[in-house]
């Protein structure tokens, strides 16, 4: 960013404009009422001093803010929209969406269900109620915004975890208790699929799996490696891809919570022991997400692992790296090494020959680090850095050590909120 | 009276042992599998090609090929004068001169070769061969004094029973080593094993100056596909090991050895010998494998080769480039072997290592070693504008493409060609996603039943067609359509059809002026030869003619010509990827270096895509179309 | 006692020729048998026993491969479960998803309800089998794994990351044996009713922006595209370039 104070003729004209419909947008950016003319010179903003309080009423605010919130962030809130309220009164069927949560959360999967499961409400007429289940902890806040019209978070002891046992059967008491029209499953590697399949099991219903087009009547959904199309009635059950539909985002919905009356289960014959610690340099690299690979232009061995570890990425190297000795032969990227799949892939000193570019070829985003603006890596990478290796992994190696001290303090301080 | 005889007696004894010998060595042979040779025409051609062939190699080092002749000449002479006058005891002066010359001969002979072994060069073996030199000068000493009397010179009986004695002793050391040793397995085995191999050679095209450098192919229905224990390869084979002299040229010549990769061709050889005789090599006494030690192999005739004689990575570490078999005096066929014990691994055991089972499992699936999806083997050629062979059916040219149609370097060789060839007006077309591998790389791993299958069904869609001639980029798609192909075209879809490589053709369309060039304006350029299309085919001058054309004076590397050095990237040894302690391509990139070019011309995409991924700074890589359509003068209608 | 371990195997398509061959999945449960039970593994096709691709399989070193000879368009499910039955198996190792067909990935979880067994899904690895109890290792996204314990006999079906399945040889291919046993003709009546076609390529989503305002539309509309060449960094400083790469590394969610 310059540091040449520029004006912003249209901005000044909003300031000016109280009837403009961006005008309190504008104002409020504003800190502490003071502008800068045009001379370059501060001038206090008299319209801008104080806030209007909850009740409508103008405030000066003498503590300078430091009595409240952060500023930016309250006027943000405040100038979130209400949306409608879609209600649903006693329905008379379901649709369950059965949601993967990870982390507790929705994700942009389910949401897509969720959006789905009200197309296919609106298609069928009714008196029809999307409901989300959800087992074990759920963290989410906004099931409102997402279409949920009932929760039903079904808790206890044998759900926690990873439990499919338990979870389907809960599901077929589901079934039973309520009249369901259909049950949408995410077809994904976060359990969707597989709790989808017990159930269709259960029940002894087809499921459609891969389903992307789906209405009222007819699903389409993938076949043999996605490489079919199958066009059929629309079943009970359905696995759906992500983007089967849009997710809610006009409607606000009840997600008033509903109740499972037996949720007692049968002793679970698969035993969850916990998640492996995984260190990430034990990732197989075809599957590690995150990859710092270092080439001929890396000069600090004992920095480059460093910074591997400091940023928590999984190693991965040119096959110079690995013909100089520096990098075991197991962790070559490239035509004759691993082919990755790695979200982010940070080139430190690579120059992109293309029996390199072979190994890299699914990857999401990449970043180079190179002293070269010219070569081959600099041309595929979503980002590159031009400049020494050695220098640019010592800065962001602080970087990230300083984000995690704070991160750390702030998991301190979530934890401390729990309690 | 006795001790008279007893020089002619030690004769014929060590004669008769020697024979013992060799019927035995002779049976060690026969445990191979049956081969058909024509032996009476093969006995009647040794002489021959022993004289022509044999010493056409030799010469290439005029000391050793004088030295061979004159010992080599003089001990057959001698020999069979030595029965004439001392077993037969023909009284004739004469003979008895003829003899006293031939032993001269071979001592004159025998004494360069102890030169040489003074200080040999790394390559050669030492141990026993380093007291064939004394045996031999031994040898002919001692018929030399024995001669004497016979010849006049001295009187007889001089000398009386000491000298008788000694004498004795000295036949014994040289008959020994001469006789005993041939058929015993000491280093004059060679003579006699060598002259039988020449006469019953698996390849008897290679003689007369003549060619053979494609695969045999293999019986998919066998027992067991390829070469398992020694006795599974052909008696011939075994026999052609047994020729080995230790010479060491084809270490010296090996990329892979140069790189410190696991391979040295010349102990490979003596480790078949060690299997088809049994045994261990203890007594090895020549460089090692790199990075393995000598005296741990063992093996015989009916145990699996890679369980303890030879070990895997030894195989896959070659290149195929034949340059042993090039410089081998004996004739021996490395190549063949490295890849009959590579059928075993990759079709009996599935163990090609490394991305090996990956590439092949991509050639069965898709037809390329990449796993693309065979209907975008043409993507390439979008904008070409070039017919395919499904709508033209006949034509003059017809361009194979070969796999690289998927890699963008080798696109750019493409296009370069296909301009030069529109520019000159060639009638051509492409078999576009009819074309296939051409299986060259499933056949050097050693899937030769995925080649049969390439092959058939390539050679099927070539029946549908006509045209004139074949023209290939690719030396290896060249050498598969031009040398193995035939063995399966059972119906003649290549029959009267010239196979070119691209700059055979170029190169007649620069001398028919077709094409019209503009001098060469940049710096030094030198010229790598491909492996497959050189040694393999014999194409040197058509590549460099074209150079000329373009007014370059080629700065030749040390090693050009048939002596090229590999550029590592054939056989599937890229894919196998077997570690050494340089890169081959790293080794003929600095030969390219010494000699100042700026450019290195070749005539192969993989060898560009081999040399292009040695580390910079080094010199341009540039097919050599891409050099010419760089000067091509356009002529504008 | 060796634990009676039965690999399924079905005919897979190769994603870019789209050639029948052996599935990639389905090779990795014969895989894992091996390990776990050497050449006692039983693997079982039910399908056509001429089908070339059983060789394929074979060429792992299977002396046999057992076939259940029933029609394309038979349901392979009560053959098998048959079979699993007569033959006692301990664990059954399949594929998640077949890779022809409809790709339901449904067959192990059918099989499991039949039996009545327990069913492990996704699973990279099973690393020990002791008192009736198996320790099998789920693969979850991005190398992560989760440790189960599950009771004799039940149902795996093998992920991707499981160990990938060693070369296939041609020799021994050709010379196993297929002994086929008379599976089901029960004819799949759901399917009739299909109709297939060849996938469709499906539009990747837009990033709809419902514009509030003039501005926000017009941003919409002229904001660069996905793709195309990245960004440069040349002169800001070591600690700015840092930054830049920091804020993708935090975006991209690879830092938390
Ligand atoms: C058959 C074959 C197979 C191959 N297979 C593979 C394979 O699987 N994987 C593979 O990686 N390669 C493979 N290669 C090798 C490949 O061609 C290249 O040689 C190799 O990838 C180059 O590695 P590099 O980028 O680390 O080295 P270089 O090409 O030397 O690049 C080094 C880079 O570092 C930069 N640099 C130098 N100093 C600094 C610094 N201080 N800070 C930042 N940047 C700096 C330079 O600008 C340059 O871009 C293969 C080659 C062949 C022929
Ligand atoms: S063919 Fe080439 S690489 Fe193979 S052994 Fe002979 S010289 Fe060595
Ligand atoms: S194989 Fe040939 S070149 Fe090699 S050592 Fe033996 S005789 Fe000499």
């Amino acid at each position: 960013m310059s540091d040449i104070i520029r004006r912003d003729p249209r901005a000044e004209w909003i300031m000016r404009n109280r009837l403009h419909p961006l005008h309190e947008q504008y104002a409020s950016q504003e800190e502490g009422g003071e502008v800068r003319g045009p001379s370059g010179l501060i001038r206090k903003f008299p319209h801008k001093v104080g806030f209007i309080g909850p009740n409508g009423i103008k405030r000066i605010d003498r503590l300078k803010g430091n009595a409240t919130a952060p500023k930016g962030k309250r006027s943000a809130a405040a100038q979130e929209v209400q949306l409608p309220l879609h209600k649903v009164d006693s329905p008379d069927y379901y649709i369950m969406v059965v949601a993967d949560m990870v982390g507790g959360r929705l994700t942009g999967h389910d949401k897509d269900i969720l959006g789905l499961a009200h197309k296919l409400i609106a298609e069928q007429g009714g008196n029809g109620a999307v409901v989300a289940v959800c087992f074990g902890e759920v963290k989410e806040e906004h099931f409102d915004t997402a279409g949920v019209d009932r929760v039903l978070h079904i808790e206890g002891e044998a759900f926690e975890g990873y439990a499919p046992e338990a979870r389907v059967q809960a599901l077929a008491k589901v079934e039973a208790q309520y009249t369901v029209k259909h049950w949408l499953f995410p077809d994904s590697i976060h359990g969707g699929c597989d709790l989808a399949s017990r159930l269709a099991a259960r029940l002894g219903e087809r499921p459609a799996t891969q389903a992307w087009q789906v209405n009222a009547e007819q699903t389409v959904s993938r076949g043999a490696s996605a490489s079919l199309d199958i066009t059929r009635q629309t079943p009970k059950i359905l696995m759906l891809l992500e983007e089967c539909a849009d997710a809610i985002d006009e409607t606000r919905h009840e997600a008033t919570p509903m109740s499972l009356d037996d949720v007692s289960v049968a002793a679970a014959t698969i035993k969850d022991k916990g998640l492996m610690a995984v260190d990430p340099n034990a990732i197989p690299m075809a599957e590690a997400e995150f990859i710092l690979s270092a080439g001929n232009g890396i000069h600090n061995w004992d920095q480059f692992h460093e910074a591997a570890q400091v940023l928590g990425a999984t190693e991965g190297a040119s096959r110079v790296a690995v013909d100089d000795g520096f990098m075991p032969r197991s962790r070559q990227v490239g035509a004759t090494g691993t082919w990755v799949t790695a979200r982010v892939y940070v080139a430190v000193g690579i120059s992109g020959a293309i029996q390199h570019m072979q190994g890299i070829g699914q990857v999401d985003k990449v970043v180079a680090i190179n002293t070269d603006a010219g070569c081959d890596m600099v041309k595929r990478a979503a980002l590159s850095v031009i400049g020494d290796s050695e220098e640019i992994l010592a800065e962001l190696m602080k970087l990230v050590a300083e984000h995690k001290q704070t991160s750390l303090s702030d998991q301190a301080e979530e934890n401390s909120n729990a309690a | 009276m006795v001790i008279d005889w007893l020089p002619s007696i030690l004769i014929v004894v060590l004669l008769l042992l020697g024979v013992i010998g060799m019927l035995r060595r002779a049976s060690l042979w026969r445990a191979g599998q049956p081969e058909k040779v024509n032996i009476i025409a093969g006995l009647m051609a040794m002489p021959g090609r022993y004289l022509k062939d044999l010493h056409h190699v030799v010469e290439r080092d005029k000391y050793m090929s004088k030295t061979h002749v004159a010992t080599g000449g003089g001990f057959v002479l001698s020999m069979v004068l030595v029965l004439v006058v001392h077993v037969f005891k023909v009284q004739q002066q004469i003979v008895a001169w003829a003899l006293l010359g031939a032993l001269l001969l071979m001592l004159v002979g025998a004494f360069f070769v102890f030169k040489r072994r003074l200080n040999p060069p790394e390559r050669l073996s030492k141990g026993p061969w380093m007291r064939l030199p004394k045996s031999l000068i031994t040898f002919a000493v001692t018929f030399i004094v024995l001669t004497l009397p016979a010849a006049g010179i001295l009187p007889e009986g001089t000398g009386g029973i000491a000298l008788i004695m000694v004498l004795s002793i000295g036949v014994i050391i040289g008959l020994g080593e001469l006789l005993f040793g041939m058929g015993w397995g000491g280093p004059m085995k060679h003579a006699f094993a060598g002259a039988l191999h020449l006469a019953f050679h698996r390849r008897p095209e290679r003689f007369g100056g003549g060619r053979s450098t494609g695969l045999k192919p293999v019986d998919l229905t066998s027992a067991v596909i390829g070469v398992a224990k020694p006795s599974d390869f052909k008696w011939n084979q075994l026999l052609g090991f047994d020729a080995c002299v230790q010479c060491g040229k084809c270490q010296a010549m090996c990329p892979a050895f140069a790189a410190g990769q696991p391979l040295n061709p010349k102990k490979l050889i003596q480790d078949m010998v060690v299997g088809l005789a049994g045994g261990t090599d203890a007594n090895y006494a020549g460089s090692p494998y790199p990075g393995k030690e000598v005296g741990q192999a063992k093996g015989n005739p009916n145990e699996i080769i890679t369980a303890g004689l030879v070990s895997q990575e030894t195989l896959w570490s070659c290149t195929t480039c034949r340059a042993c078999v090039e410089e081998c005096p004996m004739m021996i066929e490395h190549v063949d072997a490295i890849v009959d014990m590579r059928r075993f691994l990759t079709m009996e055991k599935g163990e090609t290592p490394n991305k090996g089972s990956e590439v092949l499992e991509n050639i069965i699936a898709t037809d390329n070693p990449g796993g693309y999806a065979p209907g975008s083997r043409t993507n390439w050629a979008a904008d070409q504008n070039l017919p395919v062979m499904k709508d033209k059916k006949e034509v003059d040219v017809l361009f194979w493409v070969s796999d690289g149609a998927f890699d963008m370097r080798s696109q750019r060789i493409l296009r370069a060609f296909v301009k030069l060839m529109k520019a000159a007006n060639v009638d051509v077309a492409i078999l576009g996603d009819e074309e296939r591998d051409s299986g060259d790389v499933a056949r050097r791993l050693g899937d030769d039943a995925t080649f049969q299958s390439l092959a058939k069904r390539n050679l099927a869609t070539l029946g549908q067609y006509k045209f004139n001639k074949i023209v290939t980029t690719d030396p290896h798609a060249y050498h598969c359509l031009r040398n193995e192909y035939a063995d399966f075209d059972k119906d003649g879809a290549l029959a009267g059809v010239e196979v070119l490589h691209h700059t055979t053709f170029l190169n007649q369309l620069v001398q028919s002026g077709a094409l019209k060039l503009d001098a060469f304006k940049g710096g030094k350029v030198t010229y790598h030869d491909p492996c497959y299309l050189g040694r393999y085919n014999g194409e040197y001058e058509a590549p460099r003619d074209l150079l000329r054309s373009l007014g370059i004076e080629i700065a030749e590397m040390e090693r050009s010509g048939f002596r090229s050095r590999c550029c590592g990237g054939g056989g599937g040894a890229p894919i196998t990827d077997i570690p050494g302690e340089r890169r081959i391509a790293d080794m003929r990139m600095e030969d390219a270096s010494a000699t100042g070019a700026e450019l290195v011309a070749v005539g192969c995409q993989q060898c560009t895509a081999m040399l292009e991924g040695v580390v910079e700074p080094r010199p341009q890589v540039k097919d050599i179309s891409e050099i010419l359509v760089d000067q091509l003068i356009e002529e504008v209608h | 006692m060796p634990h009676k371990v039965i690999s399924l195997i079905s005919v897979g398509r190769h994603p870019q020729s789209g050639r029948s061959r052996r599935a990639d999945q389905d090779s990795r449960a014969v895989e894992l048998g091996l390990k776990l039970a050497g050449t006692g593994l039983d693997v079982v096709h039910a399908g056509n026993s001429e089908e070339p691709v059983l060789r394929q399989y074979a060429g792992m070193g299977l002396p046999k491969v057992t076939v259940l000879e029933q029609a394309e368009s038979a349901d392979a499910l009560p053959a098998l479960s048959n079979y699993l039955k007569a033959e006692k198996a301990d664990i059954v190792l399949t594929g998640v998803r077949s890779e022809s067909g409809e790709s339901s990935g449904m067959t192990p979880y059918l099989l499991a309800e039949q039996l009545g067994w327990p069913i492990v899904a996704r699973v990279a690895d099973i690393v020990e089998i002791k008192d009736g109890e198996a320790q099998v290792l789920l693969a979850l996204p991005r190398g992560q794994r989760r440790q189960v314990t599950v009771k004799l006999p039940f149902i795996a079906s093998i992920d991707n990351a499981a160990q990938a399945a060693r070369q296939s040889a041609y020799g021994p291919g050709l010379r196993a044996k297929m002994a086929a046993q008379t599976g089901s003709t029960e004819e799949d009546n759901v399917r009739v009713n299909w109709s297939e076609a060849p996938a469709k390529a499906r539009p990747k989503r837009l990033k709809v922006v419902k514009a509030k305002t003039a501005a926000d539309r017009f941003k919409a509309a002229t904001a660069k595209p996905q793709g195309g060449s990245g960004k440069v960094m040349k002169n800001e400083s070591a600690q700015e370039k840092a930054q830049a790469i920091f804020d993708l590394l935090i975006e991209e969610k690879v830092i938390r």
